[in-house]
Order: C-alpha cells, then sequence, then structure tokens
C-alpha cells in the first residue's frame, strides 16, 4: 500500500447511486491495496429539524428514526456482502447526527484519504435548500472527493475482479 | 430524485377549489391520480387523515404540509397546491392554510421522505419565497419559480 491513497470512505445512503459508490470503492480498494470504510449515518438532524418545524409528532419522529436504524443495518451489510465476495474486509460503520457533519468527523478522525460517494441528482434549482446532503459533505470534507458515475461500467468494474 | 423534480406542472393545482380539510387533501389526491402518479385514491386519502388525526401538519405563515406512509405509492411523491383564499387546517398559528405540500412515500423508502420533508421545513423558513409561491396564478408559474429561484 505504497500509494497516494491508504485509506478510503464510502457514504451509503440506500440510494442506487451510493451502492454504485460502494462497488467502485471496492474496486479501488482492491486496486491500490486501500482500507475501505463505509459510513452510514442516520439522519438525526433532520428528524429533530422536522420536529421543531412540527412536521412531524413525537411518535413520527421516533418511528422514523427506527426505519432508518434499520436502513442502516440493512445497507452496510450489503455493503459488507459487497466486500467479502471480493475478498476484502470493510470497516462499515453506523452514527447519528447532521450528515455533513458526521461525514467531516469520520473523515478527520480516520486519516481519510478519498471519499467516495454517489452521482449527485440533477438538481435544476439554484436554491440552496436542494443541495443534498452528500453534495454538502463533498464540498466540507477536507479530503479529496471522488464523484461514481455510470453504474453499468462500474458493475462490470465490480463483476469482473476475482 | 430531488424534491425539485418531483414538482411538476401535473401536480401541482392552483388554486384549490376545496374548503375544508378533507376536501382540500382528497383534491390534491385526485391531483396525483389525474397525473397518473397513484390508482389507490381512498388508500392514499385515509393513510393522510389518519396521520391528520394525530396532530395536524398546519404549520405557520399558511402552510401545510399532509404527509403519510403508504404501500400505494413505489416512490417519493409530491403534490402542491395552493388556495389563494386559505382553508382551515388547525394550523399552529391558527390561520388558514394557504400553501399545501403534499408527500407521500412507500414505507421502505424513510431515508428520501425524510430528506425531502427536511427540504420542505428548509423552503417554510422563508416567507419570502413562500408568500411568492402563494401568489402565484397557474401550475407552470409555481413550477418556474421553484426550479429558477
Amino acid at each position: 500500500m505504497n500509494g497516494p491513497i491508504k485509506k478510503i470512505l464510502v457514504y451509503v445512503d440506500g440510494t442506487e447511486g451510493s451502492i454504485t459508490a460502494a462497488q467502485y470503492a471496492v474496486v479501488l480498494s482492491r486496486a491500490t491495496g486501500a482500507d475501505l470504510n463505509a459510513l452510514y449515518v442516520v439522519n438525526t438532524r433532520a428528524l429533530e429539524d422536522l420536529l421543531k418545524a412540527r412536521i412531524f409528532i413525537k411518535a413520527e419522529e421516533e418511528e422514523y428514526k427506527r426505519d432508518l436504524e434499520a436502513d442502516a443495518d440493512r445497507y452496510l451489510n450489503h455493503v459488507r456482502s459487497l466486500a467479502r465476495k471480493k475478498g476484502l474486509a470493510v470497516e462499515a460503520v453506523s452514527v447519528s447526527g447532521a450528515v455533513q457533519v458526521e461525514i467531516k468527523k469520520y473523515v478527520q478522525a480516520n486519516e481519510i484519504d478519498l471519499l467516495i460517494i454517489g452521482e449527485l441528482s440533477h438538481v435544476r434549482s439554484r436554491r440552496d435548500e436542494f443541495y443534498n446532503e452528500a453534495e454538502r459533505a463533498m464540498r466540507s470534507v477536507s479530503c479529496s472527493v471522488l464523484i461514481v458515475k455510470d453504474e453499468d461500467r462500474v458493475w462490470e468494474l465490480y463483476d469482473a475482479l476475482p | 430524485m430531488a424534491l425539485v423534480d418531483l414538482i411538476r406542472p401535473e401536480v401541482v393545482k392552483v388554486p384549490l377549489v376545496s374548503a375544508t380539510k378533507p376536501e382540500v387533501i382528497r383534491e390534491l389526491v385526485e391531483c396525483l391520480r389525474d397525473a397518473g402518479q397513484i390508482s389507490d385514491v381512498e388508500t392514499v386519502y385515509d393513510a393522510l387523515m389518519k396521520r391528520e388525526s394525530m396532530g395536524s401538519t398546519g404549520l405557520e405563515q399558511g402552510i401545510a404540509v399532509p404527509h403519510a406512509k403508504t404501500t400505494a405509492v413505489n416512490a417519493l411523491t409530491v403534490a402542491l397546491g395552493i388556495s389563494p383564499k386559505g382553508i382551515e387546517f388547525q394550523a399552529i398559528d391558527g390561520n388558514p392554510s394557504k400553501l399545501f405540500f403534499m408527500l407521500l412515500a412507500p414505507p421502505d423508502q424513510s431515508g428520501p421522505h425524510i430528506e425531502a420533508l427536511a427540504d420542505i421545513a428548509r423552503i417554510t423558513k422563508s416567507q419570502a419565497f413562500c408568500r411568492t409561491v402563494i401568489g402565484s396564478t397557474s401550475a407552470g408559474e409555481v413550477v418556474e419559480l421553484f426550479g429558477e429561484d
């Protein structure tokens, strides 16, 4: 592991794009020998904001939090499985908080060299409200960021790994 | 998919003709049916009314965000309606609601549902923008406002 990338972090949020990003992270980890990390953030900041805004009631906040925690387990297990099939270990972690803050903290605390995220949705609006969480994280982390595109090509690369 | 990409002319109703909470929820649900977004009107209506029975989603400043999880949709689904006169929706501040963001999500898509609701929560903080949207006279104008502001 003498290359420029020693620790990769893939941000997983359950979208198809983030799963493709996880596949690409596996491919890149195999190619570079870099350690592979996966992070899911249970977005409790958004839940708190929705409660404060009174869009959610308390029971609803708790229900959605349980849903997100179950999502975290499901998607991180999927990433573990993707890595295991290609003979890799992955440090898969779920944390709670504000997405961009938690990604930034994880990158700093674990000396991540490269953050990998899924393709960003095309946003037609110039309103800041529509920048998604991954995009906010991309702007604030200290390491380099790779945005994974072309699901078919990534699948071919992943599938071709022995 | 970003919330703004879901706000298309066919899911925007301007002006709403309803005068009560049940009527406006049904009017927006039927708007989604007419747009080909849903087929089971009653299941969606019941899910939204059940949520309203737990507490009104009428916020301050004339904004309401009726929402529900339902198996009657297989992706995040949005309808938007404007009632210039306002509709009694048991809002927090007691004022009639004029701008309605209706959001539906399948039970297994809590993440995108929460992110879209959070987008709406951020939008509602901009009173000037909401006033401009409420002043719209056509669906096209609303879509343009969200896309080009």
